[in-house]
């Protein structure tokens, strides 16, 4: 598998049960270590802010997905030249210009993921979509990749292509450039 | 005082308000016609709101086995295709509904899926 997870390990021990491929954890401190160490998330790669870049460019070769949503786990998409960038669908998340620039240059593709959506209640749904706008302003803008996907395992909860366009272009994208950057993705596969 | 019926003026076919047809299939669970029609139009009003809904005006023409015909306003389609993304659960059962072909006609869909 050479897909790697990165998140900051406070999240990642919340949902911790979706991931089975590698990881790359980020750690604040040697406390935070142990703990990652000894919990069951098979880490095989823990790095902190203070990391080297050398040490970093081991990962070149993998391909790479941030759980991102928070200040430093979207810094270290950036960092670390992620493929993907997955944003969480909840009224926290940050996303800004500066971010979003970062990301046109790495060439980074943002992942919005829905399935908080359907489970939420109309007022939250309003609160995220438009979170969701603000993202898709910011990308569109400094012409940043984005599809539409769901962030579980549960097949279940994957949309089919059609409508993952479909939202994508009712979320402003123009429906040519939806179609497109959802077919690099599954030409990758 | 005597109530005169007015008949109602017929709006003549080039004038009317275009719509589409678009085609869904349902995947993982057997629905009832009833709960898909409920079912469909609740998440669809919780997503687009009362305004929202009414200029899609979508319609469930036609519903077989797993396959219901769904016309809306020309225009709409995209609308209503990423609405049914969040129709996930009908009557407790887990679904996912694939939007196949979208057209003008009821007659193209009717071919394509091979419905009488």
């Amino acid at each position: 598998m050479d897909i790697v997870y990165t998140q900051p390990l406070k999240e990642l021990l919340q949902v911790s049960t979706y991931f089975k491929e590698q990881l790359v954890v980020l750690v604040a401190n040697e406390k935070d270590e142990k703990v990652a160490k000894t919990n069951d998330l098979i880490p095989c790669y823990l790095i902190t802010d203070a990391t080297p870049e050398g040490e970093i460019s081991k990962l070149q070769s993998k391909k790479k997905a941030v759980v991102g949503g928070s200040v430093k786990a979207n810094e270290l998409a950036v960092r670390i030249k992620a493929e993907y960038l997955l944003q969480p669908s909840n009224t926290k998340q940050f996303f800004d210009l500066g971010l979003a620039q970062k990301l046109s240059a790495n060439n980074t593709t943002v992942v919005l993921m829905f399935e908080e959506l359907l489970k939420a209640n109309s007022f939250e749904r309003h609160q995220i979509w438009k979170n969701y706008l603000e993202v898709v302003r910011y990308c569109k803008q400094k012409k940043v990749k984005f599809i539409v996907a769901s962030g579980t395992k549960d097949p279940l909860l994957l949309r089919p292509p059609k409508s993952r366009e479909a939202l994508a272009v009712i979320l402003g994208l123009p429906q040519e450039k939806a179609k497109e950057y959802l077919e690099e993705v599954v030409k990758e596969k | 005082m005597k109530i005169e019926k007015v008949k109602k003026a017929i709006v003549p076919l080039s004038k009317r308000e275009r719509k589409r047809y678009i085609l869904f299939e349902i995947l993982n669970a057997e629905v009832a016609e009833k709960d898909f029609y409920f079912g469909f139009w609740i998440d669809l009003l919780s997503f687009f709101g009362s305004k929202g809904l009414a200029e899609i005006n979508p319609k469930v023409v036609l519903f077989k086995g797993n396959k219901a015909i769904v016309k809306c306003q020309r225009g709409k389609e995209t609308e209503l295709i990423a609405g049914t993304a969040f129709i996930e659960k009908i009557r407790n059962k887990k679904i996912i509904i694939n939007p196949v072909l979208t057209s003008g006609t009821i007659k193209t869909l009717k071919e394509y899926a091979k419905i009488e």
